[in-house]
């Protein structure tokens, strides 16, 4: 008796053992280095991470491309990534609220002390170059006036129509703080995507725009960069922001990051971002090059080629084809596993609320409310809870499958046949044979016409899984908008297009199926 | 006197407050004569039949089976126990011809190849060809094929008790007047106690062993067909009988 009950437990116990440290052995001796959704800070982040594999012996995953800062800093700060790059700056204003300053040491110390104290997050040291807001004018609209600086622009700001970012639109150390500081108004603000406001300006159709300093782009477009002679904009030292944590684990980490302290300046930078934005290397072979060039480790010389926006379309993708069948099968999995789950919830609830009509209505149009939270909103809701990667990313996705099927099970169910219900209850059937026998297969079509529904807007919707770390063949569609490569967009974007249409065949057919014959 | 099948006794219904369906109803069905219940539309006619199976219950009074009270009765045995043929057929449109016909065979646990012989029976005793109809599915059937399969259904389990609702309401003339004949040469041989649905005086005087003639919900006469014909008690009757297309005697 008591053997026999101690080796149950014995067992049980192993198996705990067996489950329980997995998860801890394998994050031992890896570092998840996270990055934002833009060029340059990808490369930082690669940068990181190619020093850490070749100067430790950590591994590193990466979780490059996450959804701007809110994303990045809350991953962080939950243990979801370890490193990723930050801008002193951004840590001033965005994270921690707090009013502007001009002198770059001032951030420096104020976010370095204020990190270690409220979160045991560290800022390495300054990577060399900032990356701040500036204001540039096409030098064709220039002619004729002297423009030097923002003052300068003042005067003729109201004959002017300026192109921002939506971030710089809004962020109290952007345009507001701008034009308050300086007196500047504009005859008109038009909201543009970063990648569509250089060709605008060149075309003639916005005259100023907000430009980082560091930007490839300079280099080709023949723009004005003004001087900040208020010294308004704040500086925008790049660095590591790592976990106090993961510095106290692995104390290497901090001397080989340290390699990198000073060792780019905003002319290096700018052609390095070159390099990414109109070359379209992939970040990974020039994060390679940047460390040959500083002599941190011998460059194999092996380097993808890069994306030429000329290259076929169809040649491009033969060309990553490995790469994109891993993206699908991810994107499959996630919207998968999304749908799925959405069954099983959706339909047992459908079911439910048909027998509970008082409370149907508002159940389900409390989950019509999902329906109407942006979707990028939604993910980004999900990260303080759940982190990054594929759980909150199936969750979230999850969640937008819920309404459609809930909807059609509980509206197919109630209005089936009520001829056929009614004769099948006056002839002695239960409820639960009416439900299984008459309700079910002749709402059968509809709740499967939900299910489509559902598997479409969930192929969609995994696109934007990318944004925080799942993958996915959103991950190919960001690249591109950030490269403003056509090409690379589309080698995601029709693959999933052509995803939503094989679901949307195959349930669609399913749904034949089940349509009872004589109905 | 024979001991009443179906009593019906004071029964009043009300959908909301105001709106009276029935007042004061009362009458007794005996043991294998075929009460008809006759009424315009609205008359409440379907209300009161759907009383019988406990699909409705009286707001006030009650009806009883076998001076049972509908109400106290398990709804889904008494239902097995009572043919229904709906106002519609009301086939199960997914189901075959043979999967409806054994439906109530079906609730009642039979085994299959009893199913089968009694739905090959009743299929032949109402007209219809087994081997050509057992297998289609309603869509496949006419208006008064469908009413034929909704009344082998209703027989299936051998009820002592059928409602009907209207059962040849939608039919053209000819095929109306084929069913009322096949059903009259039914009622002798069956001999079950059924209460029958129609807005149609001539049916009612040629299937009625009695009429029962509803009126906004009022009973106005129950009788034989003689008597109505004979000792009309009300202006609506003397009405309705007029409207009569021949003589049940004549
Ligand atoms: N569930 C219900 N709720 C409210 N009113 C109802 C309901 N069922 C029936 N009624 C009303 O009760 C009245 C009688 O309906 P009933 O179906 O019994 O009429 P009927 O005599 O069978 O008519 P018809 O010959 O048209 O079939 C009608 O006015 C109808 O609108
Ligand atoms: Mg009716």
């Amino acid at each position: 008796m008591t053997k026999s009950l101690h080796s149950v437990y014995l067992r049980t116990l192993m198996i705990l053992m067996l489950l329980l440290p997995l998860p801890a052995f394998s994050q031992e001796d890896r570092i998840v280095v996270g990055s934002k959704n833009f060029m340059e800070n990808k490369l930082l982040a690669e940068i990181f991470a190619q020093l850490i594999e070749a100067r430790t012996n950590l591994s590193v995953e990466r979780r490059l491309g996450l959804a701007g800062t809110q994303v990045c800093f809350e991953a962080l700060r939950t243990g979801a990534i370890d490193l990723y790059p930050e801008y002193t700056g951004t840590g001033l204003v965005s994270i921690l609220k707090q009013p502007p300053t001009g002198d770059p040491r001032t951030a420096l110390n104020v976010v370095r002390a204020e990190f270690l104290q409220r979160w045991d997050l560290w800022w390495l040291n300054p990577l060399g170059f900032e990356n701040a807001y500036a204001l540039a004018v096409p030098r064709s609209r220039t002619a004729g006036i002297p423009l030097r600086t923002i003052s300068d622009l003042v005067k003729i700001a109201p004959s002017l129509t300026g192109g921002f970012g939506y971030e710089f639109i809004n962020r109290p150390d952007g345009l507001p703080g701008l034009e308050i500081r300086y007196g500047l108004a504009f005859q008109r603000v038009q909201a543009m995507q970063q990648s569509l406001k250089y060709q605008a300006a060149a075309a003639g159709e916005i005259d100023v725009l907000d430009v980082y300093t560091t930007d490839g782009r300079l280099a080709v477009y023949d723009f004005v960069v003004l001087e900040d002679d208020l010294h308004f904009f704040p500086p925008y030292e790049a660095s590591g922001l790592i976990r106090g944590s993961t510095l106290a684990e692995h104390p290497e980490l901090g001397a080989v990051l340290g390699l990198l302290t000073h060792a780019f300046d905003d002319k290096t930078m700018r052609h390095l971002n070159y390099r990414l934005q109109e070359g379209g290397e992939p970040p990974d072979v020039v994060a390679r090059d940047a460390l040959s060039a500083l002599h941190l480790f011998t460059s194999d010389a092996a380097g993808t080629r890069p994306v030429s926006h000329q290259e076929g379309l169809f040649a491009y993708m033969w060309s990553k084809r490995t790469d994109l069948g891993g993206r699908i099968i991810e994107h499959l999995t996630l919207a998968g596993l999304a749908l799925g789950l959405g069954i099983l919830l959706a339909v047992p609830l459908g079911l439910l609320l048909e027998r509970q009509q008082a409370i149907a209505e508002p159940v389900i149009r409390g989950i019509g409310l999902t329906q109407t939270i942006p979707s990028i909103a939604l993910l980004a809701f999900m990260i303080p809870v759940f982190g990054i990667g594929m759980l909150p990313a199936v969750i979230a996705l999850w969640m937008y499958s819920l309404f459609p099927i809930v909807r059609n099970t509980y509206s197919g169910l109630r209005d089936a046949a009520p001829q056929a219900v009614e004769a099948a209850r006056a002839l002695g059937m239960t409820e639960w044979q009416i439900l299984h026998w008459v309700r079910l297969p002749l709402a059968a079509p509809v709740i499967m016409a939900g299910i489509r529904t559902a598997g479409v807007i969930t192929v969609g919707t995994t696109t934007l899984a990318a944004f925080i770390g799942a993958g996915g063949l959103g991950v190919p569609i960001v690249a591109g908008l950030q490269m403003a490569n056509t090409t690379v967009i589309l080698s995601g974007a029709l693959p999933a297009a052509a995803l939503a249409l094989v679901i949307d065949g195959v349930l669609g057919q399913v749904e034949t199926w089940l349509r009872p014959r004589g109905v | 006197m024979k001991l009443p099948v179906m009593s019906v006794r004071g029964v009043s219904k009300e959908f909301g407050p105001g709106v009276r369906v029935l007042d004061h109803v009362d009458f007794e069905v005996v043991k294998g004569e075929t009460l008809v219940l006759i009424g315009e539309s609205g008359s409440g006619k379907t209300t009161l039949l759907r009383m019988f199976n406990g699909l409705t219950h009286p707001s006030s009074g009650d009806v009883r089976i076998h001076d049972k009270p509908v109400r106290i009765q398990d709804p889904i045995n008494l239902r097995r126990r009572v043919g229904y043929v709906q106002q519609d057929a009301g086939l199960l449109p997914h189901w075959t011809v043979e999967e409806n016909v054994g439906l109530v065979p079906l609730l009642l646990g039979w085994e299959s190849e009893q199913r089968t012989s009694r739905v090959h029976a009743l299929l032949n005793l109402v007209h219809l060809d087994p081997q050509q109809f057992r297998a289609r599915y309603p869509i496949e059937l006419s208006g008064g094929q469908r009413q034929r399969v909704a009344f082998a259904r209703a027989l299936a389990a051998d009820p002592g008790i059928v409602l009907l609702d209207e059962p040849f309401g939608a039919l053209d003339a000819i095929t109306r007047h084929e069913l009322q004949r096949q059903f009259l040469s039914l009622k002798q041989r069956l001999n079950k106690t059924m209460v029958m649905v129609t807005h149609d005086v001539d049916e009612a005087l040629q299937l009625g062993d009695r009429i029962a003639v509803l009126k906004e919900g009022r009973l106005l006469q129950i009788g034989t067909p003689v008597d109505l014909l004979n000792a009309p008690v009300h202006d609506y009757v003397v009405q309705l009988l007029r409207h009569r297309s021949h003589g049940v005697f004549s």
